[in-house]
């Protein structure tokens, strides 16, 4: 029993990472209409800018965490600007611009590649004893991970709710073309979602680090596929969705190492999605026109 | 003179597998519109399938590990290689070929390549792990004595007659009532559907001869270089096919073998020998796979057709009503149909 409750607290961990990652990639594929395969790049930016503002600037650790945030933000939105915006204009075929996001994945992780070397890196903390609480173990680094989770789907939900941005960008998701002849600034919503898609895997990328420890160039990549597969789950483009599906990975890869060994959590995850695709391809919380 | 010539046989020979990769990724998306991820993944899976029917028993005394080592003949294992290749693409079509926006399909085989790669890598008893298979004996080896060069220039022959067969056979399927369909659904499913074809078999028939193809490519692989370990098929690897068929012309066999040409051949062998830095051992890998990259986007953006475009059909119409060119009794559609018979 301990064990169950020890898988589950990572669970509850890594479903925490995954939540942020997911509700990234989700909300940009609403507002854009087609799946980022550089989404992977993103996060494995996020964490390497983290670390060269940590060992190389020598900033403070929550400083330098969110001038990562920060720069993959600004990466998202400088790559929408000189390559997405313009090819889906010129070209509306979604084969090329899937094949356009897969070419760019390759090119920015060798571009990382080149400039980090394909070594582990690690970030200047120092990991803490674990702490009892209930019947979980959590380390205080897992902890903040929880924390700064909840708060960014609790924002998250309050920006599409409650400012003008989110209510335009979900209108832009229901119906672009209705969004847009309402009245909605396409060009400057597209541009503020892949801002907060950029930060999404810049943040999710610092916590994924944080968790595992050790990171390197590829991690992100590695780790893209765990993502879809929350995604679809949730039904893809469907922000709550997203979260929900981050939930529900994020605990049964971790709980299944109760089962099967930890080295197959991967392998899962893989699972969830072969099956959700046969059974349901909607998702839990299908969006209208999106499978 | 011997080396120069065992050069050229190797780059011939890798133009011919390149080819054979090429032509199979163009079944899937230029002629039915896949988008297939993981091209490097089948080419792994009829490697090392033909690879452990092939060898003799694994030596685990020395710490080899693989499964089934047969020992067949050699025709029998590559054959057993691109069935495998097919099945694979069989059962990653089960799951994602249905009525499904293309995106799925992409995710599906970008996961399959990462969940077979780690599972190659990981488990060791399946293909000996990260290490990888080698000693793969050779086809025909044992025919006759065998010098390095006559050996290559055999294997050479070979290859070429191997790619003459696929390209004669996806030519056919091309012209074939099954390949224009299959140009059919690419072009719009829901057309295709309301005229009561199958969509879902033809993208499959295309999916599985396509992943056959990369699948005799990958056994051609194995057996020129003996040896294939998991770091030899990475996702830059299927960008290098994508990239060769997209500035060569996608939906175009010619355009296939000029992408496959400039690509995996002058690009990748010119690059080979600039010169290293030692501080920096991936930087030259690291810039191809960013000049390929960007290779193919500036191919789409420039000329998404590639350099060699694909043909256009143009069907003769038929001209209404009363035709000058009709004979006495003759209606104006006979005469048209006489004239197209010429």
């Amino acid at each position: 029993m301990s064990l169950f409750f020890l898988t589950l607290g990572f669970g509850l961990v890594t479903a925490s990472v995954l939540s942020l990652l997911s509700v990234g990639l989700s909300l940009q594929f609403g507002v854009t209409n087609f799946v980022n395969f550089a989404y992977g790049s993103y996060l494995s930016a996020g964490m390497l800018f983290t670390w060269t503002f940590a060992t190389k600037l020598h900033f403070p650790f929550v400083i330098a965490a969110l001038a990562g945030v920060i720069f993959t933000s600004l990466l998202a939105v400088i790559v929408n600007e000189i390559v997405f915006e313009p090819f889906s204009k010129r070209r509306k075929s979604i084969f090329y611009m899937l094949i356009v996001t897969f070419g760019l994945s390759l090119v920015l992780d060798s571009v990382l590649q080149i400039f980090y070397g394909v070594g582990f890196e690690k970030f200047p903390i120092t990991q803490s004893e674990a702490l009892h609480i209930g019947p979980f173990d959590f380390t205080v680094v897992q902890l903040w991970i929880i924390a700064v989770a909840i708060l960014s789907m609790i924002v998250i939900h309050l920006l599409l709710t409650r400012t003008s941005l989110g209510k335009q960008m979900r209108a832009m998701s229901d119906n672009p073309e209705l969004a847009k002849i309402s009245g909605v600034d396409t060009r400057t919503v597209t541009r503020s979602t892949w801002a907060l898609s950029g930060a999404l895997a810049g943040l999710g990328g610092v916590v994924l680090a944080l968790n595992t420890v050790v990171f390197q160039t590829t991690t992100g990549d590695d780790l893209l596929f765990v993502i879809f597969a929350a995604v679809i789950l949730g039904g893809i483009g469907q922000t709550y969705g997203a979260m929900l599906g981050a939930l529900v990975i994020g605990i049964v890869t971790e709980v299944s190492a109760v089962w099967v060994s930890s080295a197959y959590k991967q392998d899962v995850a893989f699972l969830i999605l072969v099956v959700m695709l046969l059974v349901r391809p909607q998702g839990i919380i299908p969006a209208q026109g999106k499978a | 003179m011997t080396v120069i010539l065992g050069y050229a046989a190797t780059i011939l020979i890798f133009f011919f597998t390149y080819n054979i990769f090429t032509l199979g990724l163009n079944i899937q998306f230029g002629y039915a519109g896949i988008l297939n991820f993981t091209v490097i993944t089948f080419m792994a899976v009829g490697g090392y399938v033909s690879a452990v029917l092939v060898m003799p028993h694994a030596d685990t005394a020395n710490g080899i590990y693989y499964i089934l080592g047969l020992g067949l003949p050699w025709p029998i294992a590559a054959l057993g290689g691109v069935l495998a290749s097919g099945l694979l693409g069989l059962l990653i079509g089960q799951i994602a070929l249905r009525r499904l926006r293309s995106d799925y399909l992409a995710i599906v085989t970008l996961a399959t390549g990462t969940l077979l790669y780690g599972l190659a890598g990981n488990v060791t008893s399946m293909f000996d792990g990260w290490q990888g298979l080698f000693n793969v004996p050779q086809p025909f080896a044992g025919f006759r004595n065998w010098t390095p060069l006559g050996y290559s220039i055999f294997f050479v022959i070979m290859a070429g007659i191997i790619f003459g067969l696929l390209w004669l056979f996806a030519n056919r399927l091309y012209k074939s009532p099954l390949g224009r369909v299959m140009r059919a659904v690419r072009d719009d499913q829901d057309v295709v559907e309301a005229f009561g074809k199958n969509t879902f078999r033809i993208r499959m028939t295309a999916m599985v001869i396509g992943c056959m193809y990369i699948g005799v490519g990958g056994v051609l692989t194995i057996a020129y270089i003996t040896a294939l370990s998991p770091a030899g098929w990475t996702t830059g690897e299927t960008f290098v096919v994508w990239a060769a068929l997209l500035v060569g012309g996608r939906a175009n066999n010619l355009g296939a073998v000029v992408g496959s040409f400039l690509v995996a051949v002058v690009f990748n062998e010119s690059t080979r020998y600039l010169p290293q830095m030692p501080s920096h051992p991936n930087l030259i890998p690291d810039i191809r796979y960013i000049l390929i990259g960007l290779a193919v986007i500036l191919t789409i953006w420039f000329r998404p057709q590639g350099v060699i475009p694909e043909r256009k059909n143009t069907f003769y119409e038929v001209p209404l009503g009363k035709d000058v060119n009709a004979k006495p009794g003759q209606t104006s559609l006979e005469a048209d149909l006489a004239k197209v018979g010429e």
